[in-house]
C-alpha cells in the first residue's frame, strides 16, 4: 500500500502525520489499531468474494453466449442440494466468525478503564463545551496523552454525534441522557495541527460546522494549559476583558449573530446597543408584539440594557425578536458574570472591532495568558 | 392427441384491440380498474418522481463541488432541503412504489394468468392515495419546506422551524396506505387469483418476491403510519412521546421508525431481485438453477427483515447488549443473499446467454449487489460500524443497495417488459450503452464515496474539510456520466413509442404467461384460460421468423404434450 499511502498523503497536504493508507486515516488510538485490523481482514473477505464472482461472471458470459442458429442447449443442471447447501453454509460460518471478533474488540469500546480522565462534554446547536475537572472550559478538546480518556456527554437541545476519526471513536450525544465515549492517545498531536472532531448526527443548518480539533498534549503541558485555561478570564483586568475575552467568546456566538448586519439565525448585533439603549432602530419589537422601549428601561422588566443582554443570553427565549424563531440555547452555566460582562463590553465598543471581531486599536503587552 | 392446435401458441397473434385502445379517451383512464392502465399510470408517476428526485441528487453533488457555498444562494438551509427531498423523494415516491405498485401491477396478474388483480377498485384507490401522499409531500415545499432528514428525527423533527414537516409527514402517512393496500391487494390475487396448474411452486419467482414484499409492506407500514402520526400529535400539540424536555424519548422514536423502515429495504430490494431472477433466466434462455432455494431464500429475506432494525442504531445509546443481537442476527441475511447471487450465476452455467439491455441490467445489478451486501459486513461489524456509522461508506452502501440493486433492477425489468407493456421495441445498441454509462457513472460516484467515509467525512454536510475535495470532485464527475446515461435512455425509450419496431408476443423467448399474450396485452389479458407450463421450460421456445419473435412449440413441451410426456416416462 506504499503507492497509495503516497498518492494519498499529496492529496491531504497539511498532515503532518504518517500511516493514512488507501482506507483509512493514521491511526491516532489504542481502539484505532483492533478496529482497522477487523476492517483489513473484512476488505481481504471481499475482495476474494468480489473479484471471484467477477472473474466467475465473465467466464460465464463468454462461454455460453448463444450459438447462432443453434437449438438450446438444455443440459445444464436444474438444482444441486450439497452445493446450494455450502454456498449457504460457509458464508454463515464466516460472518460468525467476524461477528465474534467484532464484538469482541466492541467490548473494549464500551468499557472506558477505571483510572479515566473524566471530560464533560455539552453539546448544542452548533458547537461543543468540553469542561475539564478543574471547572476549565474549551471549545476545542485538550487531551492528555498516555492516559485514557473519557467523555461524558450531553446534549442540551438535539441529537448531536461527537466523531473523531483519527480515534476511531464514535457516540450519539441523546438530549435527556449521558453517553460515554472512551480513547487513550500516545502521540502528542504535531505543531500547528490538530485532529478533526465532526458532529456526526444531523442537526441542521450549522451541522456541517460544528466541527472543532482536538489536541493531544503530553501530561506537563496538558496540566499547564488546564492550569491557564481555568484562569484565563480571572487574569483579564475589567477594563481590557471587552477586547481580550470579547473576541474571544464571540467565537461562540459568531454563528448565528453576525457582526456587519447581516440577517443570520438571529439578529446581528450591529447597532445592537444603540436599538437596546433607545438609539436608532430602538422602536423594535419582539415576536410577542411589545416593543424594546416597553420592556426595557427603569420600571419595566428589564431595568437596564444590560439586564436585557444578560437575560437573553441565559434565557433567550422569554423575549425573542420579531422575525426569528426561538433557536438560542441557554448559556446558563457556561458564561460566568465576567464572561457576560466580556460579551456586553464587546457589544458595546462594536465600532472598535471589525466584521470578523478582531480587535481594530493595538493590543496591549497581555500579562502573561496562554491564549492557545 | 388433444383436440387444440398444440403446435400454435395460444393467443398471441397482434390485434388492433388491446388494452391502450379498447377504450379511449381522459375519463377512460382515470377511472380504469384495468391493473395494466393502473400499472402504467404507477410508471410515468414514479419516473416522473425519479426525475425530480434526481434534480436534487445532482444540485447535492453539485453543491459539494466545493467546500462552502459553490452554487450561488445554496446556503446550508436551502441544502438541508435538497438532500432531504432527494431522500423522501426517492425512498418513499419511488423505489418502494416503483417495483410493486408499477411493474408489478402490469406484469403479476398476468404473469399469473389472472385476468386482473382481485380488487380492482383498491388498487384504483391505493393509485390515487399515492397521488394525494405525493401532492401533500410536495406541497411542503411551498409551504416551508422540511430540512430533517428522510429519517424524520427527533427532537429536531418536532423542534426545526421548517414549515412544511407536518405536511411532509402527512404526505408520507398517505404514502404508507397506499402501500399496504397494493400488499393486500397482491396477497390476496397471489392466494385466490391462480388458475388451474399454477401452483405455489410453478409460480414464476418475480411473484414469489413480490408475495414476499406483499407481507413486509402489510406487516410493517403500519408501524411507519402509527410512528408518523405520534410525531405529528407531537409537533401539533406538543405532547411529549420523543422530546426529553417534554418526558418523551428520541431513541424510541428510532426503534419505531427503524422497525419500518429496515424492512422497507426489503420493500425495495426483494422485487427487484424477482425481476433479476426472470432476466437472468429469459436472457440465458435456461432454466433457472435452484428454483425452492431462490423461493424460499425470499420468504427467509422477509423474515429476517423483521429481526435486524436495531443495526441502525449501534451508537446511538441502545444498550450494548442489544447492539450484539443485532449484529447477530444482521449477519444471518447474509445466507439468502448469498443463495439467491450463487443460483444466479449458476443459471448461467450452460446457458444460452445474449447480452442485450436487460441482460447487461441484470450482470450490472450482480455486481453492485455484491459490493453492497459485502460492504454491509463492515457496518453489521460491531467495532468497525463504530468508526464507519454515520459517514460517506454508509451513503456509499446503501446507494450501491437502493440505486445499484433495486432501482438498477427496476430499469432492467422496465427494459425487459417494455415491448409487453408499449408494443414496442426499442433501439437495443442505444440501450447498451446506456446501461454502461449508467454502471460506470455510478461506480465513479458512489465507489469514491467508500474512501471518502473510511477516511472519515460525515455524511449530510454542506461543508467540508478541504482534504476531501479531490473525492467529492470525482463523485460528483460520475453523478454526471450517470445523469447522461439516464437521459440518453430517457431519450431512447420516449423515441421507441413513436418510431420503434412493433414488438412481437415474445420478444426474448420467454416462458411465462406474460409472453403468450399478446404485446400489448389485450384488454382482458387472456381470452381463453391459459395452460400452465413450467415458466422456467425453454426446450420448447424456438424462434419464428415470420413473427421475428419467439414461439412456444407446445408440441415439443412436456408438461403441455400429454404424448410427450407419456413418451419420457418410457
Amino acid at each position: 500500500m506504499n503507492i497509495a499511502s503516497t498518492i494519498f498523503s499529496n492529496l491531504l497536504a497539511g498532515d503532518p502525520r504518517e500511516g493514512r493508507t488507501l482506507w483509512l486515516p493514521p491511526q491516532d488510538s489504542n481502539l484505532a489499531v483492533n478496529s482497522d485490523l477487523m476492517f483489513w481482514w473484512i476488505n481481504i473477505i471481499c475482495y476474494f468474494f468480489f473479484i471471484g464472482i467477477v472473474i466467475a461472471l465473465v467466464i460465464l458470459v463468454v462461454k455460453y453466449r448463444m450459438k447462432k442458429d443453434r437449438p438450446f442447449r438444455t443440459d445444464g443442471p436444474l438444482h444441486h442440494l450439497p452445493l446450494e447447501t455450502t454456498w449457504a453454509v460457509v458464508p454463515l460460518l464466516i460472518v460468525i466468525f467476524i461477528f465474534y471478533f467484532g464484538f469482541r474488540d466492541y467490548l473494549n469500546f464500551m468499557t472506558p478503564p477505571k483510572n479515566s480522565y473524566e471530560i464533560a462534554v455539552t453539546a448544542q446547536k452548533w458547537g461543543w463545551l468540553f469542561k475539564y475537572p478543574n471547572g476549565a472550559t474549551s471549545d476545542d478538546l485538550y487531551v492528555p496523552t498516555g492516559r485514557p480518556v473519557k467523555l461524558s456527554m450531553r446534549s442540551s437541545d438535539v441529537l448531536h454525534c461527537c466523531y473523531i476519526p483519527d480515534f476511531r471513536v464514535k457516540k450519539d450525544l441523546v438530549p435527556g441522557r449521558y453517553s460515554y465515549l472512551w480513547f487513550q492517545t500516545d502521540d502528542v498531536t504535531p505543531e500547528g495541527w490538530g485532529h478533526n472532531l465532526f458532529c456526526a448526527e444531523y442537526c441542521g443548518t450549522g451541522h456541517s460546522n460544528m466541527n472543532r480539533k482536538v489536541y493531544a498534549l503530553a501530561q506537563p503541558e496538558f496540566d499547564a494549559w488546564l492550569t491557564a485555561q481555568s484562569q484565563w478570564l480571572d487574569k483579564i483586568p475589567e477594563e481590557e476583558l471587552y477586547f481580550r475575552a470579547g473576541p474571544k467568546l464571540y467565537a461562540r456566538c459568531q454563528q448565528c449573530h453576525s457582526l456587519d448586519g447581516t440577517k443570520g439565525i438571529g439578529p446581528s448585533w450591529k447597532g445592537l446597543w444603540a436599538r437596546v439603549s433607545g438609539g436608532e432602530g430602538g422602536d423594535g419589537k419582539f415576536v410577542d408584539g411589545t416593543g424594546y422601549q416597553s420592556q426595557i428601561g427603569a420600571g419595566k422588566q428589564y431595568q437596564t440594557p444590560e439586564d436585557y443582554i444578560r437575560s437573553s443570553i441565559l434565557n433567550p427565549g422569554e423575549h425573542v425578536v420579531a422575525g426569528y424563531a426561538n433557536a438560542m440555547p441557554s448559556f446558563k452555566g457556561q458564561l460566568n458574570d465576567k464572561g457576560i460582562d466580556a460579551v456586553i463590553g464587546f457589544m458595546k465598543h462594536m465600532d472598535e472591532f471589525d466584521t470578523k471581531g478582531k480587535y481594530l486599536k493595538e493590543v496591549p503587552p497581555a500579562p502573561k495568558v496562554s491564549m492557545k | 392427441m388433444t383436440t387444440i392446435n398444440i403446435s400454435q401458441p395460444l393467443d398471441t397473434a397482434a390485434r388492433p384491440d388491446n388494452y391502450i385502445t379498447h377504450t379511449r379517451g381522459f375519463m377512460s383512464w382515470a377511472f380504469t380498474l384495468d391493473h395494466k392502465r393502473i400499472g402504467v399510470m404507477y410508471l410515468v408517476s414514479v419516473l416522473v418522481s425519479f426525475f425530480v428526485g434526481g434534480v436534487f441528487a445532482l444540485l447535492v453533488r453539485t453543491e459539494l463541488l466545493t467546500p462552502g457555498q459553490t452554487i450561488p444562494g445554496v446556503t446550508a438551509d436551502v441544502y438541508n432541503h435538497f438532500f432531504t427531498l432527494h431522500g423522501a423523494i426517492m425512498v418513499f415516491l419511488v423505489i418502494i412504489p416503483s417495483i410493486p405498485a408499477a411493474l408489478g401491477n402490469f406484469i403479476m396478474p398476468i404473469m399469473l394468468g389472472a385476468k386482473d388483480v382481485a380488487f380492482p377498485r383498491l388498487n384504483l384507490f391505493s393509485y390515487y392515495l399515492w397521488i394525494f401522499g405525493a401532492l401533500f409531500t410536495v406541497s411542503s415545499l411551498l409551504l416551508g419546506g422540511f430540512d430533517t432528514g428522510w429519517t424524520f428525527y427527533t427532537p429536531y423533527s418536532t423542534t426545526t422551524p421548517a414549515g412544511g414537516v407536518i405536511p411532509a409527514l402527512t404526505g408520507v402517512f398517505i404514502l404508507g396506505f397506499s402501500s399496504i393496500f397494493t400488499g393486500l391487494n397482491f396477497i390476496v390475487t397471489v392466494h385466490k387469483l391462480r388458475p388451474p396448474g399454477m401452483t405455489w411452486f410453478r409460480m414464476p419467482l418475480f411473484l414469489w418476491a413480490i408475495y414476499a414484499t406483499a407481507i413486509i409492506q402489510v406487516l410493517a407500514t403500519p408501524v411507519l403510519g402509527i410512528t408518523l402520526l405520534l410525531l405529528i400529535v407531537e409537533r401539533a400539540f406538543n405532547i411529549g412521546i420523543f422530546d426529553p424536555s417534554m418526558g418523551g424519548d428520541p431513541v424510541l422514536y428510532q426503534h419505531f421508525f427503524w422497525f419500518y423502515s429496515h424492512p422497507a429495504v426489503y420493500i425495495m430490494i426483494l422485487p427487484a431481485m424477482g425481476i433479476i431472477s426472470e432476466l437472468i433466466s429469459v436472457h440465458a434462455h435456461r432454466h433457472i438453477f435452484g428454483y425452492k432455494f431462490i423461493a424460499l431464500s425470499s420468504i427467509a429475506i422477509a423474515i429476517f427483515s423483521f429481526l435486524v432494525w436495531g443495526h441502525h442504531m449501534f451508537i446511538s445509546g441502545q444498550s450494548p447488549l442489544l447492539n450484539t443481537l443485532f449484529s447477530l442476527i444482521s449477519f444471518s441475511v447474509a445466507i439468502p443473499s448469498a443463495v439467491k447471487v450463487f443460483n444466479w450465476m449458476s443459471t448461467l452455467y450452460k446457458g444460452n446467454i445474449v447480452l442485450n439491455t436487460p441482460m447487461l441490467y441484470a450482470l450490472a445489478f450482480l455486481v453492485l449487489f455484491t459490493i453492497g451486501g459485502l460492504t454491509g459486513i463492515h457496518l453489521a461489524t460491531l467495532n468497525t460500524d463504530v468508526h464507519l456509522h454515520d459517514t460517506y461508506f454508509v451513503v456509499a452502501h446503501f446507494h450501491y443497495v437502493m440505486m445499484g440493486s433495486a432501482l438498477i433492477g427496476m430499469i432492467g425489468g422496465l427494459h425487459h417488459w417494455w415491448p409487453k407493456i408499449t408494443g414496442r421495441m426499442y433501439n437495443e445498441n442505444l440501450g447498451r450503452i446506456g446501461c454502461i454509462t449508467v454502471f460506470i457513472g455510478f461506480n465513479v460516484t458512489f465507489f469514491t464515496q467508500f474512501f471518502l467515509g473510511s477516511q472519515g467525512m460525515p455524511r449530510r454536510y454542506y461543508d467540508y474539510q478541504p482534504e476531501y475535495q479531490i473525492y467529492h470532485v470525482i463523485s460528483t464527475i460520475g453523478s454526471y456520466i450517470m445523469a447522461s446515461g439516464f437521459l440518453l435512455t430517457a431519450y431512447y425509450l420516449l423515441a421507441s413509442l413513436f418510431g420503434g419496431r412493433l414488438a412481437p408476443a415474445n420478444p426474448w423467448g420467454g416462458r411465462s404467461l406474460e409472453w403468450q399474450c399478446a404485446s400489448p396485452p389485450p384488454f382482458d389479458n387472456f381470452s381463453t384460460q391459459p395452460r400452465v407450463g413450467d415458466c422456467y421450460d425453454f426446450s420448447a421456445i424456438r424462434w419464428d421468423e415470420k413473427e421475428q419473435g419467439y414461439v412456444v412449440d407446445r408440441a415439443l413441451d412436456p408438461t403441455l404434450n400429454p404424448n410427450l410426456a407419456a413418451k419420457n416416462s418410457h
